[in-house]
């Protein structure tokens, strides 16, 4: 065998268009995945981790090409198709975005899906072994008393009986279902499965089965797994490598063991300290993350998560608490989109000092900063907010608490053994000004 | 032995089978061909060979002829038996399933039960009572066990005691001013009643259900089109458009079947297309289309089936609109007067109502019921026919 990785993706990408007016213009773009790579091997789980509204699921159906990805590559060199390599052009024959009709209907035997909601994933006017069996049909086995038997044997081989080929989806539980849904993933014999958060919609215990009958499977049939899912806990528990999303990038990736013990970027960090810790005297920070995450029609710039950042670098020249500056932070882009009501606040306050002190209050700021010079900046932009001028305070903020955060985009620094983080703290010059004194 | 007939998943040579023969008609489309083939052909027969006056049998010693409506009432017949009736009984576990529903509503059983009377009446009815013909002498004879003043009936079938004419089994429902027996026009009215019901739903439902699918499906400027077409039919002035077509080509029944039929799918077209909108949604959807299925596919054996309660339910309200609509027609003098329906009994009584009930009340009490049958099992077959809904409950 070839030590080319089963499934290869470059730089995919997934945008939404956004049209408005009489004419259908096209006004903008909603970038659900912006240019993701990773790779998986033969025998791989490779876990897809992020908060909702990252794009982990958009990235899973583009790679299967459930929808049309807008950019980028998948390379997929299972099912026979090992050993290819580019064209002139530099197309790879094994781009699943290029398949045509024939080459995509193969393409399904060897990709399947798990999703997430048992509830609704299945026909419920269809007994769940035809669902199954409807996977062989549509693949041309007209034979139905073979479909039959291999659909029988496959419900007992997820912990089912083959009576219930007949019955309907509302006589099974949660559980039973997503053990179909895995049967009705696995009948075409597929190389990979990708699992859309599949247990996310279940009970704990049920949880803990369906992952060990996830990993039996995967032992006995030789599969490859993509895993979604939103739970770091999860992740841990069945897979080899982790791949961290953030509002469609990566900004993570590594093996599992590597990641959970030596984070790199804060986004994963802030991720891990939100597993429930089973010994309650264990000391460990616990990073809370503010906000959601921002809107992917307009993403912030330079990295995308210096917004929420607990370790957003403050400028050259500054050197303040790190939770004030992220404050300021966040202070800067609230009064930036004009979000701050400075009526109320004085209704609730009264004079211009004390519409300032509570406004400082509310950001977690403190009365006086440390340092003169940015206090004075602050002030100023203060006053402006209480005179009702938030357009003027933007200015003054945006003017002076600028992060290199946000001018950069940061480029993945490789820490070894595959393990590959997207954040510019990571970059010599950055480390030496910022952590001087860390 | 494996190898032999292998039957696991992961022993299947993808290669051999799916090159293998991919069309395949399932049995019920295999039933509905052989069915409707000998159907086609004898229509054929009798539009092609005989001519117009010659009776469709006459060639076999039989004096029987088949008018052009009864070809389509029998292909809805077939239909509905391929379609709903054998499917019922392929999925035996469904069927008691929907069904222990459908029981819990006591009023929609006895519903269906009259439904089942006029289904069998009206089609087992005509062929064993023969329209009546006109007898001026016995016009007008009261319903059996009853008596009327022996001056208002011609001349009286049964006993005149005191001047009073009584009803005799001849007549079990009395006659109308033409002698004609109210029972046996009744009789012959089930038939042209499932007739209206069978053939203009089935014009409205094909219409309805696929304008709906396509729309959904398609989206755009198809989505837009066929939609904003829905609307302008929606609000056409149909009842205008009735009187025009019936007073320039007369009130046949086959054309007010065609008319009640292709002017009243609006609302089945929207209820489709919604429904189908939030099937396509749905992760088995997404399922299905992770299997290469064909888009055809998709629409037939799951967006179709699932939007099957939005249909049924719609159904059971068209009919009931249908059936009245005949009735309000003849009774205005529109309908068609060679056929016995319900309407045109009530129509035909109204002049003799003060001395003479029983003509508009036996076709009246049969319209109300029939009509009053189907809103009931409406009512029930939306609460069978949602197995999710019903499950979602019980949790």
């Amino acid at each position: 065998m070839t030590d080319e990785p089963l499934l290869e993706v470059n730089d995919l990408e997934k945008h939404y268009p956004i049209r408005k007016g009489l004419l259908n213009r096209q006004v903008g773009a909603a970038r659900a995945v912006d240019g993701i790579s990773f790779e998986i091997e033969r025998g791989e789980t490779l876990g897809l981790v992020g908060e909702s509204g990252c794009g982990k699921s958009t990235a899973a159906t583009s790679v299967v090409r459930l929808e049309d990805p807008t950019g980028g590559e998948v390379v997929f060199n299972g099912g026979g198709r090992a050993g290819a390599t580019r064209n002139e052009g530099g197309t790879h024959p094994n781009d699943v975005t290029r398949f045509d009709k024939t080459e995509l209907k193969a393409f399904r035997r060897d990709v399947q899906m798990v999703f997430q909601d048992p509830s609704s994933s299945f026909d419920p006017r269809m007994s769940v072994g035809s669902s199954v069996a409807e996977m062989l049909l549509v693949h041309g086995m007209t034979d139905r008393h073979r479909r039959r038997a291999i659909v029988e044997d496959l419900l007992e081989r997820v912990g089912l009986s083959a009576e219930d080929y007949d019955r309907y989806p509302h006589e099974f539980s949660g559980g039973q279902k997503q053990r179909i849904a895995l049967a009705r993933a696995l009948v075409l014999n597929p190389e990979l499965v990708v699992a859309d958060e599949p247990v996310s919609a279940l009970d704990v215990s049920i949880k803990a089965e369906i992952l060990g009958l996830i990993e039996d499977l995967q032992a006995e049939f030789g599969l490859s797994l993509l895993f979604i899912s939103h739970d770091m806990s999860v992740i841990s528990e069945v897979c080899d490598r982790v791949a961290v999303m953030y509002l469609g990038e990566i900004v993570e990736i590594g093996d599992t063991e590597e990641i959970f013990a030596d984070p790199q970027h804060p986004y994963t960090e802030a991720l891990l300290s939100s597993i429930p810790e089973p010994d309650p005297r264990a000391k460990r920070e616990h990073i809370e993350l503010t906000g959601t995450v921002p809107d992917p029609v307009n993403p912030p710039s330079g990295c995308r998560f210096h917004t929420r950042c607990h370790k957003v670098v403050q400028p050259e020249g500054l050197n303040l608490e790190q939770s004030v500056w992220q404050a300021l932070i966040t202070l800067r882009y609230r009064v930036a989109s004009d979000e701050i009501d400075v009526e109320k606040i004085r209704e609730n306050a009264g004079a211009e000092d004390a519409v300032k002190a509570e406004i400082r209050t509310e950001f977690d700021l403190p009365q006086q900063l440390s340092d003169p010079e940015a206090e004075r900046t602050l002030d100023r932009a203060l006053e402006r907010l209480a005179a009702d001028d938030s357009e003027g305070a933007a200015e003054v903020l945006n003017a002076e608490f600028v992060t290199p955060c946000e001018e950069t985009h940061p480029e993945y620094t490789d820490h070894g053994d595959g393990h590959v983080s997207a954040c510019i703290r990571h970059r010599e010059e950055v480390r030496s000004e910022a952590f001087a004194d860390d | 032995m494996a190898t032999q007939r292998p039957e696991r998943f992961d022993q299947v040579n993808w290669e051999e089978v799916a090159g293998a023969g991919r069309f395949s008609l399932s049995t019920n489309a295999k039933g509905l061909l052989v069915t409707t083939i000998p159907l086609l052909a004898l229509a054929a027969y009798d539009w092609l060979v005989l001519d117009e006056r010659t009776p469709t049998f006459e060639p076999v010693g039989l004096n029987v002829d088949v008018p052009i409506l009864d070809y389509m009432f029998a292909f809805t017949l077939l239909l509905f038996a391929f379609y709903v009736v054998l499917p019922l009984y392929q999925h035996p576990r469904l069927t008691k399933y929907y069904w222990r529903e459908f029981r819990r509503n006591r009023p929609a059983v006895v519903s269906l039960v009259w439904l089942g009377v006029v289904f069998v009446l009206g089609l087992v009815g005509p062929l064993l009572i023969t329209s009546p013909e006109q007898n001026v002498l016995h016009s007008y004879q009261p319903p059996v066990y009853l008596s009327v003043n022996a001056a208002n009936a011609a001349t009286c079938a049964g006993e005149v005691v005191d001047g009073m004419c009584f009803g005799t089994w001849q007549y079990p429902l009395g006659t109308t001013r033409a002698g004609k027996g109210v029972f046996a026009m009744l009789v012959n009215g089930f038939g042209i009643t499932l007739k209206i019901g069978f053939i203009s739903t089935f014009i409205a439902v094909v219409l309805g259900a696929s304008v709906g699918t396509v729309s959904a499906y398609a989206g755009g400027w198809v989505d837009e089109i066929l939609m904003r077409y829905v609307d302008i039919q929606g609000s056409w002035p149909t009842l205008i458009m009735y009187l025009l077509i019936i007073y320039t080509f007369g009130g046949r029944l086959w054309l007010l079947i065609l008319l009640l039929g292709t002017f009243s799918w609006e609302g089945m077209a929207r209820y489709v297309r919604s429904k189908a909108l939030s099937i396509s949604e749905e992760e088995y959807i997404k399922a299905i289309n992770m299997s290469g299925a064909s888009a055809f596919r998709v629409v037939r054996r799951h967006v179709v089936p699932n939007s099957a309660s939005s249909i049924i339910t719609d159904i059971t309200l068209l009919i009931p609109g249908f059936l009245l609509a005949e009735a309000q027609l003849s009774f205005l003098g529109l309908g068609d007067t060679s056929v016995d329906s319900w309407g045109q009994i009530i129509a035909g009584g109204r002049d003799a109502l003060a001395f003479a009930p029983w003509i508009v009340l036996a076709p009246g009490l049969v319209l109300f019921l029939t009509i009053l049958a189907f809103n009931f099992v409406g009512d029930a077959l939306l609460d069978a026919l949602n197995p999710e809904a019903a499950a979602e409950a019980e949790r």
